[in-house]
C-alpha cells in the first residue's frame, strides 16, 4: 500500500472534516423539520459518510506505516480506548442511578472524544521513542 | 540493545533519511533504532543486515538487560 506522507494525510483529513462541518452546519439543522421518515434517516446519517472516509483514511495510514509507527498507533489507541471505557462506565453508572441524565445523542461524542484521547496519548507514547508525531 | 547503525550509515555516506528510504521505514524509526529507543523486529533486522551485507550479530549486540 502506498505510504501516505503526513502532509497528504493532513490535507485529506482536513478536506473530509470540512465536508463534515459543512454538513453539520447546513444540512443537519433541517433534519428535525423534515416529515418524511426515509428522508429524515438519509439526512440524519449523511454526516456519517465523511467520518467513514476519515476512518478509511486512518486505516490507510496505519496499514502503510512501518513497524514502530504501528506499535505507536496501537499503544496510543489502547490508552485512548482505556480512557474512553472508563469515562463510559462512569457516565453509564451515573446515568443508570439517575444522578445525571444522558440522552442518546451523547453517543455522537464518542468518536471525537476517542480522537482527542488518541491524539494526546499518541504524543505521549511517541515521546518515549524520541518520535515526533508532526513529521 | 546496542548497534553499529550510525557508524555503518556514515561509512556509506547515507543520511538517516537515505537509510530509511532503503529500508522502507520512516526516518524517525531509523533514529529510534540508532539511539537504542527501539529494537527492530527480526525481519527488519535481517533487512538491515542484508543491506549492509553483514550478519545481524555484527550490527546488533545485546544490552545488559
Amino acid at each position: 500500500m502506498t505510504r501516505l506522507t503526513m502532509r497528504q494525510y493532513r490535507y485529506q483529513l482536513f478536506a473530509w472534516m470540512a465536508v463534515y462541518v459543512a454538513l453539520m452546519l447546513l444540512e443537519w439543522p433541517q433534519v428535525r423539520h423534515v416529515e418524511s421518515l426515509p428522508l429524515k434517516v438519509v439526512l440524519a446519517l449523511l454526516p456519517v459518510l465523511p467520518m467513514i472516509a476519515v476512518l478509511w483514511l486512518i486505516a490507510r495510514r496505519v496499514m502503510s506505516s512501518d513497524e514502530l509507527e504501528q506499535r505507536l498507533y496501537l499503544l496510543a489507541l489502547s490508552v485512548a480506548t482505556g480512557i474512553l471505557c472508563a469515562l463510559s462506565l462512569i457516565g453509564g453508572f451515573l446515568a443508570a442511578s439517575h444522578v445525571i441524565e444522558l440522552g442518546g445523542d451523547v453517543l455522537i461524542w464518542v468518536f471525537p472524544l476517542l480522537s482527542l484521547c488518541y491524539g494526546a496519548s499518541h504524543r505521549w507514547v511517541s515521546r518515549r521513542y524520541g518520535y515526533s508525531s508532526c513529521e | 540493545m546496542k548497534n553499529r547503525l550510525p557508524q555503518l550509515r556514515d561509512k556509506h555516506g547515507w543520511s538517516q533519511g537515505d537509510l530509511a528510504e532503503r529500508l522502507e521505514v520512516s526516518r524517525q524509526t531509523v533514529n529510534a533504532i540508532e539511539t537504542g529507543k527501539y529494537d527492530p523486529s527480526l525481519p527488519l533486522a535481517f533487512r538491515i543486515a542484508k543491506l549492509f551485507r553483514l550478519s545481524i550479530e555484527t550490527i546488533f549486540e545485546p544490552g545488559k538487560d
